[in-house]
């Protein structure tokens, strides 16, 4: 107790438990824990998707600004620009951007960087977004990833093909760089199928080459048969087809643009930037298959040795089978042969056909063509030129089938191509034809001509001014006219009848004269003859003479008849009525039929018995015959010289008549007899009258027969 | 004891004050661009325009006022268990001061919130909150937390014990 000044019990040793340490770390430092966590998972959040950092350098970085550029690619933001600043030595622009980690695994060698700037070209605007928003850079690559790379060289332009575009590349050459433009359209059939790369002139400056991007799948068309034409401008042609021209589209003509098609199927594919030439224009394009065997198999050759002059044909002519183009010229060329002991110089023409124009498939070869113009030229096939156009002279070939050609093979000449033997040429030259005209007209008299045809007007002028021709006409008129009355006369319709009768009588004299001359001796025949023959003559002088009073006589008929005309008009109507249907039946009677048979028949004895009297052994008769022809043509010349009288006795018989008419004129009965009688009269009298001109007419019948 | 409450808080606070820093605070999409600006980056962003009062406020409420209470807040809980400088008054002092400010500090929150709700203009301009306005927000949050939680009785028991 001492120790301790009172007795209480020591002290407790009151400590306080130690709690585990669980019980002594408050809750709340699980606030800064998670603090911690989410800060240390936003960061590692940050920085995973932070992107990588590349290095775009370019010549010229306008626009672009650091934290604000944006780097798109398919027009979406995959990056941003971080830091631009110069390369050593200020050659470029470095450009430090950061890109989405998504899109850096396909950052390989193939990515293109470029800046995009509005643009405003013939084909269209773009990049007009930049104008407001500024430049952007665009970044393309395709869509395999590869080896990953953060250098990279910007481009100046936007490329026109994108990486990973479906299509195919290739060169296309030229000599004349001036039709080609950057992003010229290619186009196929019209449509756009691609576009030109940017021109490059070759090393040597002799050729300017570009390349070229033909989308897929318009690239399978192109094969190593295709071939490329310059479509910018237009043309003008004049060929054989006419004038033809050609313009395309606005866009080609401003910016140019190359056209191509496959000619000729079953070319090999295209390698990648396999080389094109681009010609002219479509025509040379699409000959050229033809005339450079060396890029097509597909066409057979032949050889035609023309020997004309081939002036007019040009590579490229067309070949023509039965007017289908089958082919054209590839080459014409000189050549010489030897030719009995002389150098001559032999025109050659290649054509190039081809197969499949022959009708000989899609796939036909030229070894199929040449068996079917082997067969062909054997059954007569022939070459020759003809008129391709007459205004501009061209010709072309013509493989034409000549019948009946004489009998030619096709010609293996191994040095040439196949010769195929040829024809005469269809050429129609207009001016050869045209000069020949003029050299006629030329050598025509044409002066001479001129001068008869002026004197000869002169003669016509000269004569129609004579008072004399003037009256012509009337005295024509006049001459009709009586004509017309003579024959409307009466006395012209008894004729026949009167002559039929005049022939029988010639026919039974002439049967009598048979008779007689049955007893002609031969004694004195030539000197009978004579005399019978003048008496014939001076019996046919006498009935001349007769005859010519009978004009008198119907004259006088004619007055009478005038005078009976006044006086019974009526009745002289129908009797001129009763006249024409005698005279209609006259006409149709069977006796005028048989009038010239009747003739026909007596001249034929007359000639039989002639013909008996020049036959040997008669000719003792002809003597006595003509004797008593000779007292015949006696006995006629009496009877005819009675004749005159006869005739004035009728005259005056007709004078009476008038007389006793004009006394009796009122009298109708006793001019119906009187009518009577004088148409017995003029009966008699035109019995007379006609066979007076018929004697007249031709004497000699009675003795000829003809 | 109670200091444990204090420390947790307070660090909790420091570390959502870093991506309050780092991140971006305002998202400003215009017509024709896009920025966003951390809180510094606002601040030299406008004393390169000439705004320097704005810019002295902002850097004052936003990077000096955060920064003093984690001072003030982490001295006060190291004086509590070590001998300090200042006595006792001074520190009380310190202590309301730092609970006094802290409701102003979600100031530059609130200008957020404030210009993210009235600007949102459909295509031509937007203000969105970025991540750094919520870890600001945070971080004013827990150190608020860490000052409430500090007894400050403790300032003054310290003496008591070690008369």
């Amino acid at each position: 107790m001492t120790k301790d000044q009172s007795p209480q019990p020591a002290p407790l040793d009151v400590r306080p438990t130690r709690r585990p340490l669980w019980q002594r770390i408050s809750v709340v430092w699980l606030v800064p824990v998670l603090a911690l966590l989410v800060s240390l998972g936003v960061a590692y959040q940050s920085y995973s998707t932070q992107g990588t950092l590349i290095e775009i350098s370019f010549e010229n970085a306008s626009g672009v600004t650091a934290d604000e550029t944006v780097i798109k690619y398919r027009d979406v933001t995959v990056g941003r620009v971080k830091k631009v600043i110069f390369a050593d030595g200020l050659t470029d622009v470095l450009v430090y951007a950061r890109l989405d980690s998504t899109v850096v695994p396909y950052l390989d060698d193939d990515a293109t960087f470029w800046v995009v700037r509005p643009d405003v070209s013939v084909r269209g605007i773009t990049g007009l977004d930049t104008v407001l928003g500024g430049v952007y850079i665009e970044g393309n690559w395709d869509t395999q990833a590869d080896v990953a790379q953060t250098q990279f060289v910007g481009l100046e332009d936007a490329p026109l093909t994108r990486a990973g575009q479906e299509g195919s590349v290739i060169s296309l050459r030229t000599r004349d760089g001036s039709a080609l433009s950057e992003g010229a359209p290619i186009l196929h059939k019209g449509i756009q199928v691609g576009y030109l790369e940017t021109p490059t002139l070759s090393f040597d400056g002799n050729e300017v080459i570009a390349e070229a991007f033909i989308n897929s799948p318009y690239d399978r068309r192109i094969t190593s048969t295709t071939r490329f034409w310059d479509t910018s401008g237009f043309s003008i042609s004049l060929g054989t087809g006419g004038v033809s021209l050609d313009v395309n589209s606005i866009a080609s003509l401003i910016e140019g643009g190359i056209a191509f098609d496959t000619v000729v199927s079953g070319g090999r594919p295209i390698r990648p930037g396999q080389l094109f030439d681009i010609f002219d224009d479509e025509e040379t394009a699409r000959s050229s298959l033809f005339s450079n065997p060396r890029r097509s198999e597909e066409v057979l050759e032949l050889t035609i040795l023309f020997d004309s002059s081939v002036s007019g044909l040009a590579v490229g002519s067309e070949v023509r089978f039965q007017g289908i183009r089958i082919g054209s010229v590839s080459e014409l060329s000189a050549f010489v042969v030897m030719q009995d002991d002389a150098q001559v110089v032999r025109l050659r023409t290649n054509i190039a056909i081809e197969p499949s124009r022959l009708g000989l498939g899609k796939n036909a070869s030229p070894e199929d063509a040449l068996e079917l113009i082997t067969a062909y030229v054997e059954d007569g096939l022939r070459a020759r030129m003809i008129t391709g156009n007459i205004l501009s002279g061209s010709l072309q070939v013509e493989l034409v089938q000549v019948p009946n050609a004489a009998p030619e093979t096709l010609v293996a000449d191994p040095l040439t191509f196949p010769i195929i033997p040829t024809t005469k040429s269809l050429i129609t030259d207009v001016a050869a034809t045209a000069e020949g005209v003029l050299d006629r007209i030329n050598e025509l008299p044409v002066e001479e001509v001129m001068e008869s045809a002026i004197d000869l007007m002169n003669s016509i002028e000269r004569l129609t001014n004579n008072n004399d021709l003037r009256n012509v006409p009337a005295s024509a008129i006049a001459l009709l006219d009586e004509t017309r009355n003579l024959v409307s006369n009466d006395d012209i319709t008894a004729v026949p009848s009167e002559l039929l009768g005049a022939v029988d009588d010639v026919r039974q004299t002439v049967a009598e004269l048979n008779t007689i001359i049955a007893g002609i001796s031969d004694q004195d025949v030539v000197t009978k003859l004579s005399t019978t023959l003048d008496t014939a003559n001076a019996a046919v002088a006498n009935i001349e003479e007769a005859t010519r009073n009978l004009p008198a006589i119907t004259a006088r008929v004619e007055g009478i008849a005038d005078k009976l005309f006044a006086v019974e008009i009526d009745e002289l109507i129908n009797n001129a009525n009763a006249t024409l249907a005698s005279l209609d039946q006259l006409i149709g009677s069977d006796d005028t039929a048989a009038l010239p048979t009747s003739v026909s028949a007596a001249l034929d004895e007359l000639r039989l018995f002639l013909g008996e009297v020049r036959a040997g052994g008669a000719v003792e008769n002809v003597n006595a015959a003509l004797a008593s022809a000779s007292a015949a043509a006696q006995a006629i010349e009496t009877s005819v010289a009675g004749l005159p009288a006869l005739s004035t006795r009728a005259t005056r018989l007709v004078a009476e008549t008038e007389a006793v008419i004009a006394a009796y004129g009122d009298r109708s009965r006793f001019s119906t007899e009187t009518v009577g009688t004088l148409r017995d009269i003029q009966a008699a009298a035109d019995a007379i009258t006609s066979l007076a001109r018929t004697i007249q007419r031709n004497p000699s019948s009675l003795l000829t027969g003809r | 004891m109670s200091n444990q409450k204090v420390w947790a808080w307070l660090i909790a606070g420091m570390i959502a004050y870093i991506p309050a820093n780092t991140y971006t605070m305002l998202k400003t999409s215009t017509l024709v661009e896009t920025s966003e600006a951390t809180i510094i980056g606002g601040v030299s962003e406008l004393i390169d325009y000439g705004n320097i009062g704005i810019a002295l406020v902002i850097f004052v409420a936003s990077v000096l006022i955060p920064i003093g209470k984690f001072a003030a807040v982490a001295y006060l809980a190291i004086s509590v268990q070590r001998r300090s400088v200042l006595n006792q008054h001074h520190r009380h002092r310190m202590f309301e001061i730092v609970e006094f400010i802290g409701r102003w500090s979600m100031i530059d929150v609130f200008v957020v919130a404030i210009l993210s709700a009235l600007v949102q203009l459909d295509g031509l301009a937007t203000i969105n909150p970025g991540i750094a306005a919520f870890s600001f927000a945070l971080s004013v949050i827990f150190t608020m937390l860490a000052a409430q939680s500090f007894d400050s009785r403790l300032i003054w028991d310290v003496d008591r014990t070690k008369p």
